[in-house]
């Protein structure tokens, strides 16, 4: 089921469009939705169709289509590293060595007390900045081993 | 000249002695008479005889029923039913060949796409009852089983023709 | 019009058409996997690529409207460059699983590689797999032959209006599926079979058995629905292996409904009879013709000697020939009897002896796409006729208004801009009340029994705006009755308010009926056929088994599942002296038929069925019948002969066509509306103990035939025939969702589980007919729920 405020937050996104065209809310909607729940599972996905008016494979589309849809369950923080050519001459691959070092887990993988979840991926725009990585919606930029701890260490 | 050269040929046997040294030269050379069924005449690898349905080295039989043979048949004697397996593969549930109609052209195993059904070097065969000209698919695969060492050197052999 | 060039020739075309369309006007042929004349342009395969002079790269026939002074290549260089290139990255992922797809030989996959594409591939890397979920019963999926074209999602989209098929991930990770691998239940979902231009959906049912080039293909026609849609019935030695749509623009365009489709799994079943059978001290014994028809025959004369003609009736299924139905009946008139139906799920007869034509649209076919306005009285459009549900759809989507009066919420694939669900009681007042203001906008009278059916609060102020919207429609509306309306208890009631509606506003009367009955009409199985002094009316289908006669001749019917009171026929049937059954299938009559003839099924027998439309479509057999199986026409001519009866020398079922076509259907001069007829109606009494109950039939349980199509059986559609009620009603009397209760209805007391369903009206229960659990509850306008 979809929280008030999650309803409410939509319904603002509905205003945005013409009346009959409820659906062209549908990604603010995935991406609201995911912002409280986490993940979006197949239910949630059918309960945003069923307020949009739309059938339920319709948002599976959408939300099969961006890879910022998360349809499985990850950790909590999602530790994201830009293995890019500006990050990978620049030393990506040892910061990504060294996080799956510290967390045991292979890239792809989530931490069995379901805190991290480590993935790579492609060029995030902070190519000044490289190497970097996004945990969560913060960038991470110039990266040393001891910054990755640090960064890691603040994380609850 | 000639009459003298002639008289001398017909009295000194001349042609008889050629005749006879020809007739002795073979009759010193090794033999190539084959005492059939005894011995056998060397067989090409594309000979085209009894058929056979093969299988895969694990036991699966080969035929997908997929009838490119029975479509290929210039002579209509190959009879396939399909059906589902259990585990959802495509099978046969009936495969016959009418050894009458068949006119052994082997564009059966030509059209086969995954060298199931096969014309092996067998060629003597007889039936006693009427009827018994329709190999069924069980026999057809005992066929193959019997003859699975030839049947595989064949292919084998044929195989860089291919 | 715009002048373009194609290939060299000079072409006078029609603004606003794609090139591909004029191309294929004009005899050339461009490779295509996503265009089809009836979906919208996606131009996403990019097979289509032409050379247009001056554009800078090929572009795709299928979205390129043609403008003037055009000048195409299909054949160039480029665009074989193009198309080759195109067809070489379909390939890329495609599996060479030709010799095990059913779509082998057939596939315009396959065609077209051969045709356009190049002749060896370049690509050695890994191809792609894809899981294939399990859509449902009828549709096999293979997912890895996919292509992406999406015609089957279009196809739900734009057309079934159902989106259950769609693109899911993006890239080479695309899939097309269901949503979280649900099964499909659009009732026309067999035509994404016909769409999909590789093997990826394919047939279930048809599955493995047959490959396209041995299949001998015959035109049929289909029996289950009033449309007859054209068939084309796919044999291989003498046995059923499909049916394809055949392209018909009038009738069926170029879709079929999975009942037309899947029905034939039936008639290459099982449960076929072999050989006649006779019931000898309670043993079935299988004899030869001439013994059965012996048997047969003797058996109807000694009913007729002991008890009289009259005692003897003909129960005729709604999915028999013209020709069946009209020897049927003809071979009982000439027993002198006149008891003979075919409506079996019809209870009010009160209009019988007005003069009507046989049931239809009213209109053509193809109009109902234009219509402006319709009113569905009972009808589940959508499900009953699926393929005039996608008519009307498409007059919605052009901005039609539709008004529904009926006793379920159906789910139909438009919207409907009034939808007025009631308890089935409330429906004469409901179309009463539409019908007043109807007549208050013309100024007409309102006749005394129709002024009687209001209730004081009058018209209410939407049956005002469905007047409204009528009148607007004007010729162009349309007012259609459906099995809700004609098995209403009341039916001749919402039949003459409908009829008088259409009157007024201009629109079409429609009055949709299963199968063939409009055939049956016209051969006369009626009782009130050609009624004059020496021809008195027979005894309706409903008292016919109420009266319980001593005789019956079952033409293709099973009366305990086939009639409204299922209870009453089956107690009818086994007290009967004497039972004929003529039916295709073993296991129909047994219980208490005292002989079984085994006749042919639809698509082994000739003959005619007549359509909403009124045309007559005549067909031939497909198949020959199984074992001893004759034709229904053959077996009812001799035992015709056998007993004597005058004018049955037809030696083929044109002969017989013939003679249906020279008759008089008689007239009682009497037209609709006849108010004096209903004028005992009054308002509905809410009955506080008492359940109303809602009577509707899955649209695969219609007949004998789809009763026994193994596949259609298990949709999700047919399992909606179960005994159910709407939640909150069911929280109000404190039922659990699937517990049993004891239910009390017209054929006794029985203990079954009740779930849920929204589609039902407060104070309602919904009783599956043709099914078990209908059997004692079939045909009760009320019934008692006993709660502990």
């Amino acid at each position: 089921m979809l929280s008030s405020e999650s309803l409410a937050k939509i319904d603002l996104e509905i205003g945005n469009y013409p009346a009959e065209h409820k659906e062209a809310a549908v990604m603010a909607a995935l991406r609201i939705v995911q912002e409280e729940q986490g993940w979006l599972s197949g239910e949630t996905i059918r309960d945003i169709a069923t307020y949009l008016e739309i059938p339920p494979i319709r948002a599976y589309e959408v939300a099969t289509f961006y890879s910022m849809y998360e349809l499985e369950e990850t950790g909590r923080h999602r530790i994201e590293v830009c293995t890019n050519i500006s990050c990978m001459l620049r030393g990506s691959d040892g910061v990504v060595s060294h996080i799956e070092e510290r967390l045991g887990i292979k890239v792809g993988e989530t931490t069995a007390d379901g805190r991290y979840t480590l993935r790579e991926v492609e060029c995030l725009g902070a190519c000044v900045g490289a190497p970097m990585m996004q945990v969560g919606n913060g960038y991470y930029e110039k990266l040393t081993t001891e910054s990755i701890d640090a960064i890691l260490d603040g994380l609850e | 000249m000639n009459k003298i050269k002639h008289l001398l040929q017909t009295f000194l046997l001349l042609e008889l002695v050629k005749g006879l040294a020809l007739t002795g030269r073979y009759f010193f050379k090794p033999k190539f008479t084959i005492q059939y069924p005894e011995e056998r005449t060397p067989m090409s690898p594309r000979f085209r005889g009894l058929h056979a349905q093969r299988r895969y080295s694990n036991g699966e039989e080969r035929c997908i029923a997929c009838k490119l043979c029975e479509a290929a048949c210039p002579a209509l004697a190959i009879t396939i039913d399909v059906t589902e397996r259990e585990d959802g593969s495509r099978r046969t549930e009936r495969y016959d060949i009418d050894l009458f109609k068949c006119i052994y052209c082997g564009f059966c195993e030509e059209a086969c796409p995954v060298d199931a059904i096969v014309l092996t070097e067998v060629c003597e065969y007889h039936f006693e009852e009427r009827g018994t000209n329709v190999i069924t698919k069980t026999e057809l695969l005992a066929l193959g089983e019997k003859h699975k060492t030839r049947i595989d050197l064949n292919q084998k052999a044929d195989a860089p023709y291919r | 019009m715009a002048q373009i060039e194609l290939n060299g020739q000079q072409l006078e075309v029609q603004d606003n058409q794609m090139l591909i369309q004029v191309a294929d006007a004009a005899g050339v042929y461009i490779p295509r996997f996503c265009y089809h004349e009836k979906l919208s342009v996606s131009a996403n395969c990019r097979m289509c690529l032409v050379e247009v002079e001056g554009a800078p790269k090929p572009l795709p026939a299928c979205a390129t409207p043609v403008t003037d002074g055009m000048k195409v290549k299909t054949r160039s260089a480029i665009a074989r460059d193009a198309q080759q290139g195109t067809m070489e990255f379909l390939l890329i992922n495609h599996p060479l699983d030709c010799p095990i797809c059913d779509q082998g030989g057939e596939c315009p996959l396959q065609d077209q590689a051969v045709s356009y594409g190049k002749d060896n591939s370049r690509y050695h890397e890994e191809k792609r797999a894809v899981s294939s979920p399990d859509i449902g019963p009828l549709v096999a999926t293979a997912m890895t032959r996919c292509i992406h074209c999406t015609r089957c999602v279009r196809f739900g989209e734009e057309l079934a209006g159902i989106m259950e098929m769609g693109a899911a991930g993006r890239g080479d990770h695309t899939s097309i599926g269901t949503y979280l691998g649900e099964t499909i239940e659009s009732e026309l979902s067999g035509n994404m079979i016909d769409l999909c231009p590789v093997g990826a959906l394919t047939s279930k049912p048809s599955r493995f058995s047959a490959r396209s080039w041995e299949l001998l293909s015959h035109n049929s026609i289909a029996p289950h629905d009033c449309l007859g849609s054209n068939l084309k019935v796919q044999t291989l030695r003498n046995k059923v292996i499909r049916v394809l749509s055949s392209e018909n623009e009038r009738i069926n365009e170029c879709w079929l409904s999975d009942r037309d489709r899947f029905s034939f799994e039936a008639i290459s079943g099982n449960d076929r009879l072999m050989t006649p059978m006779v019931r000898e001290q309670g043993r079935w014994r299988s004899v030869d013709w001439h013994g059965a028809l012996e048997f047969a025959v003797e058996g109807l004369r000694r009913v007729i000697a002991k008890q009289g003609a009259e005692s003897i009736g003909a129960l005729i299924s709604a999915s028999s020939t013209l020709e069946e139905a009209y020897l049927c009946q003809k071979l009982i008139r000439g027993l002198g009897s006149h008891n003979v139906d075919h409506r079996l799920q019809q209870q009010d007869f009160r209009d019988d002896q007005l003069d009507q034509p046989p049931p239809g649209l009213g209109r053509s076919i193809a109009s109902l796409e234009s219509v402006k306005a319709a009113l569905l009285v009972g009808s589940n459009i959508r499900k009953e006729q699926p393929l005039l549900g996608l008519r009307l759809r498409k007059a919605v989507l052009g901005g039609a208004e539709v008004a529904s009066i009926s006793a379920l919420d159906y789910a139909f694939n438009f919207s409907l801009r009034f939808n007025q669900m009631d308890a089935p009681s409330a429906m004469p007042k409901k179309l009463a009340e539409v019908a007043a203001a109807v007549a208050k906008a013309k100024g007409v009278a309102v006749p005394e029994p129709v002024e009687q059916l209001l209730d004081s609060n009058g018209i209410s102020g939407e049956a005002d705006e469905i007047a409204e919207m009528l009148l607007k429609g004007g010729q162009d509306g349309a007012v259609i009755l459906g099995f809700g309306a004609l098995s209403h208890p009341r039916a001749a009631t919402l039949k003459m308010l409908a009829h008088w509606i259409s009157e007024l506003t201009g629109a079409s009367f429609g009055l949709l009926d299963r199968g063939n009955s409009a055939g049956a009409t016209l051969a006369g199985s009626l009782p009130l056929h050609q009624q004059s002094e020496s021809n008195p009316a027979g005894l309706n289908a409903k008292e016919m088994v109420r009266e319980k006669l001593a005789g019956y001749l079952l033409f293709g019917v099973e009366p305990e599942l086939d009639s409204l009171e299922q209870s009453a026929a089956q107690e009818a049937m086994v007290k009967a002296d004497f039972v004929i059954s003529i039916n295709p299938y073993s296991s129909a009559g047994r219980e208490y038929a005292d002989v079984i003839l085994p006749s042919a099924a639809f698509t082994e027998t000739s003959g005619t069925h007549l359509n909403c439309e009124h045309q007559l479509q005549s067909f031939e057999g497909a198949v020959e019948p199984p074992g001893d199986a004759r034709p229904g026409w053959k077996i009812l001519r001799v035992m015709a002969n056998m007993l004597d009866i005058d004018g049955f020398d037809f030696i083929s079922s044109e002969e017989v066509l013939e003679e249906v076509k020279a008759g008089d259907r008689g007239t009682t001069g009497a037209q609709l509306p006849d108010w004096e007829l209903i004028a005992g109606d009054k308002p509905r009494v809410i009955q506080d103990q008492r359940l109303e109950s809602v009577n509707e039939i899955s649209p695969y349980r219609l007949d004998s035939t789809l009763r026994r199509a193994e596949s259609l059986q298990i949709t999700r559609d047919n399992q909606l025939s179960k005994v159910s009620m709407s939640s909150p009603e069911m929280e109000r009397l404190g039922i659990e969702e699937n517990r049993a209760v004891v239910i009390s209805g017209i054929g006794g007391r029985v203990s079954l589980p009740i779930i849920s369903d929204q589609r039902v009206p407060a104070g309602c229960i919904h009783i599956p007919l043709a099914t078990e659990e209908g059997q004692v509850l079939g045909g009760s306008s009320f019934v008692t729920l006993e709660i502990d």
